[in-house]
């Protein structure tokens, strides 16, 4: 519709959300400070910006909305050139894919008390992330992801800590804070060492230049600190444990917007480094033994260091979630696990991966997003923090209950559900690209049966034993609120879940087939 | 042509969706939809062209449908479905125990809206198994029973439902995933064009021997988990112990021919090769299979973990049918996975309403019941002959096919498996002795026969029992419209 000249075109979409931002703040100036009012502002900003994304990807109707055109998508900068920041389809898809999660918890808090103190800095912070993960979706150079990641890391430990007279909450805030800000300097040590051997930060540089300048150990040390940087990011094990603490300790909408939303930065970060300069040397010998290309070939290593990581982190993730009694401590767990199988796309570095991989991220915010949502709600209703108090409350409340089992049996990887989908289409992709990728996929399948003993359970606890007659606490909900105490914002967030879920897993084809257009597209431009 | 599998499909699907919501009407629904659903499976019979029309020992579909599902170019899966003669003996044996089932729990009074939704819905499951044309369409049907399944264990069930419904969730679940592993292998090692059966089939062939024979394996693993083999088979006499009487008769009328009909249709039809290669693995698996669940029965106590255990003997017969690898040999499994859907749903019905009539199901303190309860002791009766491989009952013709198969291809090796059936007839036997026989003992007060619903519900596998008993041809003839006929090496 419009099309806007040179810098603003391409960042309509941050723009809303900064503009969101900037009312929240106004209104709460004004002493508006009614929840209700505050969530309407944050969700038309983030709608009007996922409706922007979806323009540009070329969504059917939404076509019209698109700001940037259609030919600045996908181009490969002039050599030579270091750009900031490019355009990639692949960049857009996981635009939406960050907005989904926002719009899903800021759909969810809404249901929050009115009156509940904090809340415009609870918006504010949330809409500043999302400024963050937008931007690293555009980022092709390591100072630009860097700081981009920095934008959404800042506000997210004040999040976690935002309630400051919970003791709990501010010991998570601690420990994030301390963890994030080890992290951020792994990362920058990392890109300066890069910086010292290839004389540039910029992502197209560094794949220019690494057939010429080889792989010193200057090279490994700087990605093998950029790999350890953003590992706790993504909570891969070992650099994971930081994870529970804060998952348990913020509150349940934030960990929502935790696991399913910021942790995926990390995850786009490793797609852009490590599919961009690095295993793109590797992809003409892929599916060939990892040792095969001599002890100095960065590419095969850097794969095998990843596969070696995913494995672990699944593998250590699903293990101590059998062992958690506390539904977000099995939760957290189960979150780090998933982070495993994300990272299998990386490691193969193929188109179809690379989309299984993606499709995986988006389930995972859907599951694991839509999961901590119900946690909360159903905290709010006065249940116990223990899987056993969830006891009978699949059959007390059929809905909130069916929801929450379809989350979990898509978690688990049960047909007919986007978490099949996307695990099917990523295992496949790793059987496709046979050499010992295949490993990579039978240790996921084992894994993934390993998660079927933790969810099996909570459907146990939630369907087959009977509830504390004596615990009725819920029966007369205390908040007040519509939807049966959970409020009609927590309601239609799960309730949206629920739909995705099952409406991707029947039909996924019109996703599946964008995201791997966008990849195809990334793997080829490069960035 | 009108999509007559999906619309079947379908049926079932609105019928599940209407009962979960229909209140106190669901059991009507349930059997409207039974109902319809087998006159739509009389229907496909009726028009089923029989194997004259039917090429002999290659692949080949009637009423198929192939619409596009998902296609990224490396990934080609479609929604493609088609019968032949044994999809549809399968869908037949679906439709009869669906119906039993539906009428023997109609008085099934916790949350029976919930019940029956999840009865249906296990059916679908199955019959999607059965048309499914498909890796992905055959992978999901194949989880998608698991679900209700898991439900219905864990929440109708008995004292330990908790336990076995999750051991029997963990155990059939681990065991798919690997037949998953082993079936993308098929496809993406051969280069199939498409998930579809047919460019499986076309292509798998080509794969290295030993390749071949180490998918089979793993499909193998995968299919014989459901059978279930020894030593993978401790899942079944726990879930069947707890499961309600209705969740039973599924579960081992149905369920358990999944293992046996992906064993077939999947693993020996697209990977001959390497079936040749591991056949004398299946043979002795097979024959431990046969050997311990016989052995197994003959020393417990309760009616129904007996009956659970010889149903591991008898896909025991059925596997070692398989492993014959003879078109003779695989008409007698699909024979015997029919029977025994039957009798051993009559068996699993009478050990319930055993259970209701008496509070308990220990052989050994109830005895001398038939005056008492002259209809349920006939179909104990019916089902126990039936059961032990008497004449002019289901399972004579199927176990006859299958140790005369046996006997064509490894001569006396099969005096092994003829020994132990006759170890099957004595636990049978003696379990009639004890319970129907004899001065009355553990007979309470107010025990009286059966209601109607239990009654005609067991009525109607009793008399299938007796039809194809007396008329097996009639199946015969429909499960030589297949691949089986003229298998090579006939």
């Amino acid at each position: 519709m419009v099309e806007l000249s040179g810098f603003v075109g391409p960042f309509v979409p941050e723009l809303l959300l900064f503009g969101g931002l900037l009312l929240v703040l106004l209104l709460d100036v004004l002493g508006i400070r009614r929840n209700e009012t505050l969530a309407t502002v944050a969700i038309t900003a983030s709608v009007l910006a996922l409706l922007s994304i979806l323009g540009d990807l070329g969504f059917g109707p939404l076509g019209v909305l698109a700001t940037v055109g259609a030919g600045s998508l996908n181009v490969t900068p002039a050599a030579g050139s270091a750009p900031l920041y490019h355009l990639t389809s692949f960049g857009l898809v996981f635009q939406a894919i960050f907005l989904v999660s926002a719009i899903l918890v800021v759909l969810a808090s809404s249901s929050r008390p009115s009156r509940e103190p904090g809340a415009p800095i609870f918006y504010a912070l949330l809409l500043l992330a999302a400024v963050g993960m937008l931007l690293v979706a555009v980022a092709s150079d390591l100072i630009f992801l860097l700081l981009a990641i920095e934008v959404v890391s800042i506000p997210s430990y004040l999040l976690v800590g935002y309630r400051r007279q919970e003791a709990r909450s501010m010991e998570a805030a601690m420990k994030f804070f301390i963890v994030g800000a080890l992290s951020t300097v792994l990362s920058f040590y990392g890109a300066s060492l890069l910086f010292g051997a290839y004389g540039s930060t910029n992502l197209f540089v560094l794949q220019a230049a690494a057939a010429s300048v080889g792989t010193p150990v200057l090279v490994l040390l700087g990605y093998g600190f950029l790999i350890a940087g953003l590992a706790f990011k993504v909570t891969l094990v070992p650099f994971h444990a930081w994870a529970v603490d804060v998952y348990d300790g913020a509150p349940s909408d934030v960990s929502a917007f935790l696991a399913g939303g910021t942790k995926k930065i990390g995850l786009f970060a490793f797609f852009l480094v490590f599919l961009g300069p690095v295993l793109l040397v590797h992809s003409a010998t892929a599916g060939s033994s990892p040792f095969g290309g001599g002890p100095l070939d960065v590419g095969p290593m850097v794969s095998i260091t990843l596969g070696v990581l995913a494995v672990l982190t699944m593998t250590v993730g699903n293990v101590l979630a059998l062992l958690q009694k506390e539904m977000k401590r099995m939760l957290a767990y189960s979150s780090i696990s998933q982070a495993g199988y994300m990272l299998i796309g990386v490691t193969i570095g193929t188109a179809p991966a690379l989309t299984g991989a993606t499709l995986q991220i988006l389930a995972h915010v859907l599951m694991k997003g839509g999961a901590f949502l119900v946690v909360a709600g159903v905290a709010a209703l006065g249940i116990g923090p223990l899987i056993d108090d969830w006891k009978g409350l699949g059959v007390r409340r059929p809905l909130l209950g069916a929801a929450f089992a379809l989350m979990l049996l898509s978690l688990a990887g049960v047909p007919l559900t986007i978490g099949f989908v996307s695990k099917f289409v990523l295992f496949s992709s790793a059987v496709q690209a046979q050499g010992w990728f295949i490993w990579l996929a039978i240790a996921g399948l084992l894994n993934s049966a390993l998660s079927v003993f933790y969810y099996a359970r909570v459907l146990r606890v939630m369907y087959f034993d009977s509830g504390d007659p004596t615990a009725t606490a819920e029966a007369v909900p205390t908040t007040g609120l519509g939807a049966g105490g959970l409020g009609y914002g927590r309601a239609a967030a799960i309730g949206l879940v629920a739909v995705l879920i099952v409406g991707i897993g029947l039909y996924p084809q019109p996703i599946l087939q964008a995201i791997q257009s966008a990849a195809q597209h990334f793997l080829l431009s490069g960035v | 042509m009108f999509p007559l599998l999906s619309a079947v499909l379908v049926t079932l699907l609105v019928g599940t969706v209407l009962t979960f919501v229909s209140g106190r009407y669901a059991r009507w629904i349930a059997l409207a939809t039974s109902v319809v659903f087998f006159a739509e499976v009389a229907y496909l019979l009726l028009q089923f062209p029989g194997w004259p029309g039917f090429a002999s020992g290659v692949p080949q579909f009637v009423d198929g449908e192939s619409y596009a599902w998902i296609h990224l170019g490396w990934l080609q899966v479609n929604y493609s479905v088609g019968i032949d003669g044994i999809s549809l003996v399968l869908l037949l044996l679906t439709a009869i125990l669906q119906i039993a089932t539906v009428i023997y729990s109609w008085g099934e009074a916790k949350k029976p809206a919930a019940w029956f939704g999840l009865l249906l819905l296990t059916c679908l499951g199955c019959v999607g198994v059965f048309v499914a044309l498909d890796v992905l369409l055959f992978f999901l049907f194949w989880e998608a029973v698991l679900v209700p399944m898991f439900f219905i264990i864990g929440y109708w069930g008995g004292p330990r439902r908790r336990y076995a419904s999750i051991k029997f969730f963990v155990y059939t679940h681990v065991a798919s995933i690997v037949m998953l592993v082993g079936l993308l292998a098929i496809v993406f090692y051969s280069h199939a064009s498409s998930f579809d059966y047919a460019s499986v089939y076309a292509a798998a062939p080509a794969l290295p021997v030993v390749t071949q024979a180490f998918l089979f394996l793993s499909l193998f693993f995968g299919f014989g988990v459901k059978f279930p083999i020894v030593p993978f088979h401790t899942w079944l006499p726990d879930a069947h112990v707890e499961a309600p009487t209705g969740g039973s008769v599924l579960l081992a009328g149905l369920l358990l021919k999944l293992g046996g009909y992906g064993l077939i249709r999947w693993a020996v039809f697209v990977l001959p090769a390497g079936f040749h290669e591991v056949q004398p693995v299946l043979f002795v698996v097979a024959l431990v299979s046969i050997a311990w669940g016989s052995i197994v029965s003959l020393s417990q106590r309760d009616l129904k973990r007996m009956v659970a255990y010889s149903s591991i003997n008898h896909m025991g017969i059925v596997l070692l049918a398989i492993a014959v690898g003879s078109s003779l040999g695989l008409l007698a499994a699909v024979l015997l996975m029919f029977a025994h859907g039957i009798v051993s749903g009559l068996l699993f019905m009478s050990s319930g309403s055993v259970h209701h009539t008496f509070g308990t199901r220990d052989i050994a303190s109830v005895g001398g019941m038939t005056p008492r309860t002259p209809v349920l002791s006939t179909m104990i009766m019916i089902g126990s002959l039936a059961s032990l491989g008497l004449p002019w009952l289901i399972s004579f013709p199927a176990e006859f096919t299958a140790l005369l198969a046996t006997w064509d291809r490894l001569a006396y090796w099969v005096l092994l498996p003829l020994g132990i059936l006759v170890v099957t007839a004595a636990f049978y036997i003696w379990m009639m002795q004890r319970m129907l026989f004899g001065p009355p003992k553990g007979i309470p007060a107010e025990a009286h026969d059966l209601p109607w619903h239990e009654t005609a519900g067991m009525g109607i596998l009793a008399a299938v029992a007796i039809v194809f008993g007396v008329l097996p041809f009639l199946l015969v003839n429909l499960i030589t419209a297949s691949p089986i006929r003229g298998f090579p090496g006939v």
